[in-house]
């Protein structure tokens, strides 16, 4: 309702003096009147139109992938983690993108001036220990989400798996040290 | 009485806090929208580690006890450290202590120099004490057993003197078991 407005009495045809006015909407009126009523019947009429919500996604359930101290460089040191990706739209699809610390979003850990590489694999199902190999910065897409609702609190607790490799050819390559990095995950919906 | 409540009550409340913020990750959680972004963190270390490679046995056929003799081969020793910094250790199983640099054919003896380079392709290099680490050498290889890069990095040399032969003469055949031992620096 606007302020200083009474729309239904003039919709009821009841122009000021109490003169009865035949016509129909605002027809009758003129100048600023006319336009404060046609604003006040925009308003309503957007007030009734039902709520659309847009394309949503959300990721949670994230933790951070330690792997400590890899005993053999000789073999492919894996970390798997189960978390929650919700989308709304009428697939429930959505595609990620994931990026690295490393120079252009590569997936490279640093300590110091040493660099460390490993692979980034994506699941739209939970508890999977290998998945899609994603390449920095490019979107894999035809993702379907199994979570209900956002942050998977009703439903499903989790929805896609995380997987991070450390190949054996980096291991045995990279230098002695303590490594870090951070994985930056970009949720989509499609 | 209440006082005393009220001070567990906070010790309780922050113990919780302690563990809350214990437990808490770097990691970031997303949040609904028109996209979502999340992040974690990724660690992990890489302890120092070294690797020798490419040996060979060193067969020497039948002596001339009048000259010096050396064989020298060339193996792969690779190291991960900052440095690629290595040390080596030789030990024999000669003599008294079983730790000589000596051969044996059963009744004689036949004493042996050891030198190590850190480079290829070398005739001589730092003499080796058994049991004793020479340090400061530097590895090029790559890879763990130089199957990429540098192929081999280093030249292990045994040596016979004249003197050390002329006093073991003997028909049969002298063996040996040289034992190396690679450390990281």
């Amino acid at each position: 309702m606007v302020a200083g407005s009474n729309p239904g009495a003039r919709f009821r045809g009841v122009g000021r003096g109490g003169n009865p006015r035949p016509q129909c909407g605002v027809a009758w009126l003129k100048g600023a009147a006319a336009a404060r009523v046609a604003a006040a019947a925009a308003l309503l009429v957007a007030a009734a139109a039902p709520a659309v919500a847009g394309p949503q996604a959300e990721i949670s359930g994230l933790s951070d992938l330690a792997f400590g101290t890899v005993t053999s460089l000789a073999s492919d040191a894996v970390r798997t983690e189960s978390i929650c990706v919700f989308s709304n739209t009428k697939t429930n699809g959505y595609s990620v993108t994931a990026s690295g610390t490393g120079t252009g979003g590569a997936f490279t850990l640093a300590s110091g001036a040493f660099r460390l590489g490993y692979d980034v694999e994506w699941s739209d199902l939970s508890g999977q220990t290998t998945g899609t190999l994603l390449s920095p910065n490019t979107a894999l897409t035809g993702l379907t989400s199994s979570a209900t609702v956002a942050t998977c609190n009703k439903g499903p607790a989790t929805s896609a798996s995380l997987i991070v490799v450390l190949r054996a050819a980096s291991l045995s390559s990279a230098r002695a040290g303590s490594y870090s990095g951070t994985l930056t995950l970009l949720i989509t919906p499609q | 009485m209440i006082l005393v409540r009220k001070g567990r009550a906070l010790a309780a409340c922050a113990l919780l806090a302690i563990f809350a913020s214990g437990a808490a990750q770097a990691a970031t959680q997303g949040t609904l929208g028109a996209t979502s972004t999340g992040t974690v963190t990724i660690s992990a270390t890489i302890p120092s580690r070294v690797q020798i490679s490419g040996l060979s046995d060193f067969v020497f056929g039948t002596l001339d006890p009048t000259t010096d003799t050396s064989l020298s081969k060339n193996v792969c020793v690779w190291s991960n450290t900052g440095t690629k910094g290595y040390n080596i250790t030789a030990t024999g199983n000669g003599g008294v202590s079983g730790t000589a640099f000596t051969l044996t054919n059963g009744s004689k003896t036949l004493d042996y120099g050891v030198e190590w380079a850190g480079s290829t392709g070398q005739a001589s290099g730092t003499a080796l004490a058994t049991g004793t680490a020479a340090n400061g050498f530097t590895s090029t290889a790559t890879a763990p057993t130089c199957g990429s890069g540098p192929t081999p990095t280093a030249s292990l040399i045994v040596r016979f003197t004249s003197a050390q032969m002329l006093a073991a003469v003997g028909t049969t055949a002298f063996t040996g078991t040289l034992t190396l031992v690679v450390a990281p620096e």
